[in-house]
């Protein structure tokens, strides 16, 4: 019998399907080519971009032969980028670390030591610095903290591997707690959670194929997300539909679209504001859908208020909104929103936000961004163009929307403009956050920041939940309304459930469930603020875990300040990275730096097993391919040793408070085993009874009484026997609604829903809007399609559509504390503006957060007169140090540059190719000038506006290095998140590198 | 002409260069030590050579329509034309078709660059350094000539830059069949790009790249009617070339000495 590539393929999937039983071991079968034959294959999903493309490697005699698309992969269908096609580099490659390298304080280079002293050396600096700066209080509050380390980074990590260092973290006190996550996408989470209850990408990668118009607006999608053009020219191809790109610049994405607008960086919220009030003013709305699910007939509180670009509640001296207590419904006796449906009470949201965006004419949208009239208009009138009920928009977007200090307002502007068009829940439409790291989704999920628990539950604050009755009063909503599924009211079962996996047996109902071991925050402290309290001394010792914020971290310069103020530094990475090597960087003395510096080997993601997930919440297992390199390790063996040898020291030395420590629920080696198990882990996840482990099936499961055990709520199902691991699977079949969901590939968050917000899909009927393009929909007793939201026993007339908030329904008014900076968008310059505001008298966000240590930093138009903004490109990957030691990619980008216009160019008498300065307040950097037409200047209040765009990839270590853009950002962040505003600062140029 | 071909539509290319990492990643082929970029825009490298089978050329951003500025990026790699120049003027018979691609046999090839020489679109190139495939241990020899083989050496299914392409840019199948579609792609275009173009259909009898283009042809410097090489001067220049190749004793350098003189006397 003869297979094809297909077919076999197809057999190893069920083999892969059916791997846990024993390892990862593969069928070998015919083969195409001599190059492959009698080669092992597995699967593996690529460690780039959120998108999570699968790829096949195959190995012979142990080493790596080929690596190539997975042609069964429903998202990327064997394609690949050109990051995903170079990934065999990773693999292959004699940069990549095979032995721990260490360097002694003041030393000027590394020596290599064995893992055995390496990991009693680290363990021995965590007791110590545990032990020397732990606090127990914060006045009255037990606190339980360990101020003196910081753990940075996770989302190149395995989902398994986050969750681990997340319980690692917060077992050791650690409360400085952050990762990627904080710098590329909090913003949105806040946007999206203020807006539909939850912070994830409404839709998935292939979805996009349903969509009408499609708005790529901040984003790059074709550079730095490359396989959604598979499913944008796919769209355009079968359904004629439209492509819109607004972006500064004339990118690889709007080389393909229909419409390209240019916008001035930092001007989105005028954009969008300009289109809400089009549709607004046009009566370009799904007025059923507006009505039904949204909030637009919710009566405001008599005294909300606006004015000049202020919101009601705000206080100028603490520069904030305080308890924000007229952003508020209007309630009835029965607590429930008063509502007008006919949307024409002055004080509703609908003819409050009309009148708020009335004041975003075209001609005003046109003089903020630069954008021109007739441009603005026609992307205005052909995205709001689907308003009809069976037509759908989708917004694809990334750092350029969310890296401001309105970020999340860019966000919430999307919300906005979706729910007033009814297209979020429905196939085609959304918001799609197109996620930058592999992983980022599911480090995100398991909480490696500072504010969340794994679940996205709020982390303990000394202020906010001295006690656990106290901690579970303020997170579990109450909603009276007959209408609302509420389902965060959920929560104490989910809380108590985390507790329970995490300290075990020591956890009972009557020590609340040690909810007192886990570390209290007093301050937030995130990103930016934890750099500030590293060069403040508060923090000795940082573990770093596959990131590198020299390169990627806003005012790298501070970054570097901070790190030589450490006593220790743990570095995990395939290979040297910027930040491993910052006591060598050029132009310091290693001999003046005290930091004692471990290198650890981490094996790559084709070296080890486990799972991650993708921006559209898909859970997709990888296999083992081959070893790694030398002594590397997995993180999570690394992380499982460090804790074991903490444990150890604490057991024979006795500390300050070891009960989290010695007690905490961690056994994940199985007998007769020597690593841990990513199986055992991701059980773990997914919950079990306690105390005899049987897998629970769905989070419906989870009990608030300690008989339960689950690390994170919204895996639950993901795992759900113990030969069950549904993220592995492979079956490539799409569902009876045939509209790309793919259900049994993989597994997807929350329940293996698809489409979130689904039940918005359809009217109080349960029809579809688009019959032709249907989610879900109700037969008059059951539901078909996608798992349904808020559980299939509800009719669509029942209950409301957004079970995450607590008025289930989509906000285009965000009450109370969802946001810090206004129920509604506004538009505030950047920090650093070339330009005033002339919406209002507000430059920036009234309510951003200006740090007293860099207030000095800043700098303006007179100075630095060009607005500059970073970006990435497709040849590349975050901060580089996974590209910049590939031959075939730095073959491509080899070298550190910079974008300008030949007006630019022409004014500093600068040609193509040559070495220029860019600089500013912070730092001044040399790059090679790309003199393009695809930059121009903008007329931005009628005046020509220059600008200088910026690769961020770069830095100062790897086979290939440059200046880091870095070094020019800005260290403030937005109001919400404090994501730092990377996309828009001012610089100046000039001819000559330094 | 019956057979296997490729479709460029550069109507759909993101210029995301998977064509081209995945071309070097199947055939094991080194990287090229560049700086900034070597052609217009990204364009890197700005050449084709012996280890570098296709690349994407990006070309400058034409504004002459303010309101639709038009970026083309266009994948290129050697046209295996059906006629062509390169086969026509070795004189090592080095050259040949299988599977009605063009590809080389290194075994044959001396390093004479006759075919570099004969070539409009400049793709054939002599290796002049021995180089080690990446990540392999088979060699790359110095002074042979390599180029594109359409995955014919370590054969599979569908060429590695078409099978990894991820927005149809670049595909792969019977070259009735793609002229057909690109027939229709055109048609449907219209709108969008008034002058678009199909390239390959006759050139050099014609071309198994076909190329959908934004624009006419010229203007990415792709000649309407490229100029065949004469038989009878190219046998002229054969029959002096082994004369003269007599006197260099074996060596490659000297073979492309005597090519190059042999060029020039024959005129």
């Amino acid at each position: 019998m003869s297979v094809s590539r297909r077919d076999f393929l197809k057999l190893t999937g069920m083999t892969a399907a059916g791997s846990f039983l024993g390892g990862s071991a593969f069928l070998t079968g015919c083969k195409p080519s001599a190059k492959l034959s009698g080669t092992r294959e597995t699967t593996t999903i690529c460690p780039y971009c959120g998108v999570g493309c699968g790829l096949i490697v195959s190995t012979r005699d142990g080493k790596i032969v080929n690596i190539e698309g997975d042609p069964d992969h429903p998202i990327n269908q064997g394609s690949l980028c050109s990051k995903g096609s170079a990934l065999f580099q990773v693999g292959v490659n004699k940069r990549r670390l095979e032995k721990v390298l260490y360097r002694k304080p003041y030393g000027t280079s590394w020596e290599e030591i064995s893992w055995k002293e390496a990991l009693s050396r680290i363990a021995r600096r965590i007791k110590d610095t545990r032990d020397a700066t732990f606090q127990e209080k914060d006045g009255e509050v037990t606190v339980n903290r360990t101020n003196g380390i910081a753990s940075l980074g996770g989302a190149a990590l395995d989902n398994e591997e986050c969750y681990a260092l997340s319980k690692f973290a917060r077992i050791l006190g650690i409360t400085y707690l952050e990762h990627q996550a904080r710098l590329c996408h909090s913003s949105t989470v806040a946007g999206l959670a203020a807006s539909f209850g939850r912070g994830i990408m409404t839709n998935h990668w292939i979805d996009i194929k349903n969509a009408d118009v499609i708005l790529i607006m901040g984003s790059n999608a074709a550079e730095n997300h490359p396989i959604s053009f598979r499913w944008v020219t796919r769209a355009m191809e079968d359904r004629g539909a439209k492509l819109i790109v607004v972006d500064p610049r004339f990118t690889r994405s709007a080389s393909l679209a229909h419409v390209y607008a240019p916008i001035r960086p930092g001007t989105d919220l005028a954009f969008v504001g300009g289109i809400i009030n089009y549709a607004l003013q046009h009566d370009r709305i799904q007025k059923e859908y507006v009505v039904e699910y949204t909030n637009a007939s919710y009566l405001v509180h008599p005294d909300f208020a606006f004015h000049d670009g202020l919101f009601s509640d705000y206080d100028p001296a603490k520069r904030n909104y305080g308890d924000r207590k007229t952003w508020a419904y209007q309630l009835d006796s029965k607590k429930i929103p008063k509502r007008d449906t006919t949307l024409k009470d002055p004080r509703c949201v609908y003819q409050l936000m009309k009148a708020h965006y009335s004041r975003y004419t075209p001609e005003k949208v046109s003089a903020i961004t630069g954008c021109p009239v007739e441009t603005f208009l026609k992307v205005a009138d052909l995205f709001t163009s689907t308003c009809k009920p069976d037509k759908a928009a989708t917004i694809l977007y990334a750092m350029g929307t969310t890296q401001h200090t309105v970020g999340t307002q860019n966000v919430r502007a999307y919300a906005i403009i979706q729910l007033l068009l009814g297209n979020i829940g429905v196939a085609g439409g959304g918001i799609n956050a197109m996620r930058g790291e592999s992983n980022v989704q599911g480090s995100t999920d398991h909480a490696l920041l500072f504010h969340i628990l794994p679940g996205y539950h709020p982390a303990p604050s000394a202020k906010e939940h001295p006690t656990f009755e106290e901690y579970l009063k303020k997170n579990t909503p109450q909603s009276s309304d007959p209408m609302s599924i509420n389902w965060w009211q959920n929560r104490p079962k989910y809380v108590v459930s985390l507790l329970k996996a995490w300290f075990g047996d020591a956890a009972t109902k009557k020590n609340n469930f040690c909810y007192d071991w886990l570390p209290k925050f007093s301050k937030p402290s995130s990103f930016l603020v934890l750099f500030e309290d590293m060069i403040k001394g508060v923090i000795k010792g940082l573990f770093l875990m596959g990131t590198n914020p020299a390169v990627g971290g806003a005012n790298a310069n501070r970054i570097l300040q901070g790190m030589e103020k450490l006593d220790w530094l743990v570095v995990t990475d395939l290979w040297e990275t910027d930040s491993s090597i910052f006591w060598k960087r050029p132009n310091v003395n290693p001999a003046a730096i005290k930091t004692e510096v471990f290198l650890l080997p981490a094996a790559a993601s084709v070296e080890k097993e486990g799972s991650i997930t993708n921006s559209g919440r898909w859970a997709q297992w990888r296999y083992k391919a081959v070893n790694p390199p030398g002594e590397a390790k997995s993180d999570l063996d690394i992380i499982d040793r460090i804790l074991r040898e903490v444990q150890a020291l604490y057991k024979k030395e006795g500390g300050t408070f070891p009960d989290p420590i010695l007690k905490c629920n961690w056994n994940y080696t199985e007998e007769g085993e020597h690593e841990p198990s990513p199986h055992l882990v991701a059980k773990e996840i997914n919950g079990y009874t306690w105390p005899d482990r049987n897998q629970v099936e769905s989070f419906m499961d989870l009990k608030d009484d300690g008989s339960t055990a689950c690390g994170n709520w919204v895996y639950c199902g993901s795992y759900p026997g113990s030969r069950k691991n549904l993220m592995a699977r492979r079956n490539g079949g799409d569902s009876s609604n045939n509209i790309g969901m793919y259900p049994e590939w993989s597994w997807c968050w929350p329940l293996n829903r698809r489409i979130a917000y689904n039940r918005a899909s359809v009217n109080r009927k349960g029809e579809p809007w688009d019959p032709d393009r249907w989610v879900v929909k109700w037969t008059g007793s059951k539901w078909k399609g996608d798992v349904v939201d808020g559980g299939p026993k509800f009719g669509p007339a029942e209950k409301n559509p957004f079970i995450m908030n607590p008025e289930g329904v989509g906000r285009l008014f965000a009450p109370g504390k969802a946001t810090t900076d206004g129920p509604f968008t506004e538009h505030y310059e950047p920090m650093e503006s070339p330009t005033q505001n002339i919406l209002n008298n507000q430059k920036v966000n009234p309510a951003a957060v200006i740090l007293d240590t860099v207030a000095g930093q800043f700098g303006n138009p007179a100075q630095y007169p060009y607005i500059a903004t970073s970006y990435r490109m497709v040849e590349h990957w975050q901060a580089g140090a996974m590209t910049r030691n590939l031959p075939w990619l730095t073959e491509l980008v080899p070298d550190m540059f910079c974008e300008i216009s030949p007006s630019l160019a022409a004014a500093k008498g600068i040609k193509n190719g040559d070495r220029v300065t860019i600089f500013n307040a912070r730092g001044r950097i040399s790059a090679y000038a790309l003199v393009t037409e695809r930059i121009q200047p903008l007329m931005v209040n009628g005046r020509p506006i220059e600008m200088v765009g910026m690769i961020w990839h770069f830095g100062p270590g790897c086979a290939k290095s440059g200046d880091a853009c870095n070094q020019l950002t800005p260290p403030i962040g937005d109001a919400n998140t404090m994501i730092p505003e990377y996309k828009a600062f001012l610089v100046d140029i000039r001819k000559g590198g330094e | 002409m019956k057979g296997k071909a490729f479709l460029v539509d550069t109507t759909k290319c993101s210029g995301c260069r998977s064509c081209q990492v995945a071309c070097k990643q199947w055939n094991n082929l080194p990287a090229e030590e560049t700086k900034f970029f070597a052609g217009p825009e990204y364009t890197n490298p700005a050449h084709l050579s012996a280890i570098t089978f296709n690349h994407v050329k990006f070309f400058t951003l034409d504004r002459s329509n303010p309101a639709m500025p038009v970026w083309t990026i266009m994948h290129k790699k050697c046209y295996h034309c059906e006629e062509a120049n390169c086969m026509k003027v070795c004189p090592q018979e080095a050259i040949g078709k299988l599977d009605g691609w063009t590809v080389i046999d290194q075994s044959k090839c001396v390093g004479c660059a006759a075919c570099t020489h004969a070539c409009v679109y400049d793709v054939p190139h002599v290796l002049f350094q021995n180089l080690s495939r990446y990540g392999s241990e088979q060699p790359l020899i110095k002074d042979k000539s390599y180029k594109c083989h359409a995955c014919t050496v370590n054969k599979r299914d569908i060429p590695a830059c078409a099978y990894h392409c991820p927005t149809g840019a670049l595909t792969y199948g019977n070259r009735e069949e793609l002229l057909a579609k690109a027939r229709a792609r055109l048609n449907a275009i219209r709108g969008q790009y008034p002058h678009a173009s199909i390239y390959g259909d006759t050139q050099f009898g014609g071309l198994r790249v076909i190329t959908i283009l934004k624009e006419h042809p010229e203007k990415y410097g792709l000649p309407m009617q490229p100029k065949p090489v004469d038989a009878e001067k190219s046998e002229a220049i054969r029959d002096t070339y082994h004369l003269l190749s007599l006197f260099t004793f074996g060596l490659p350098s000297l073979k492309r000495v005597a090519y190059r003189i042999s060029k020039s006397l024959v005129g």
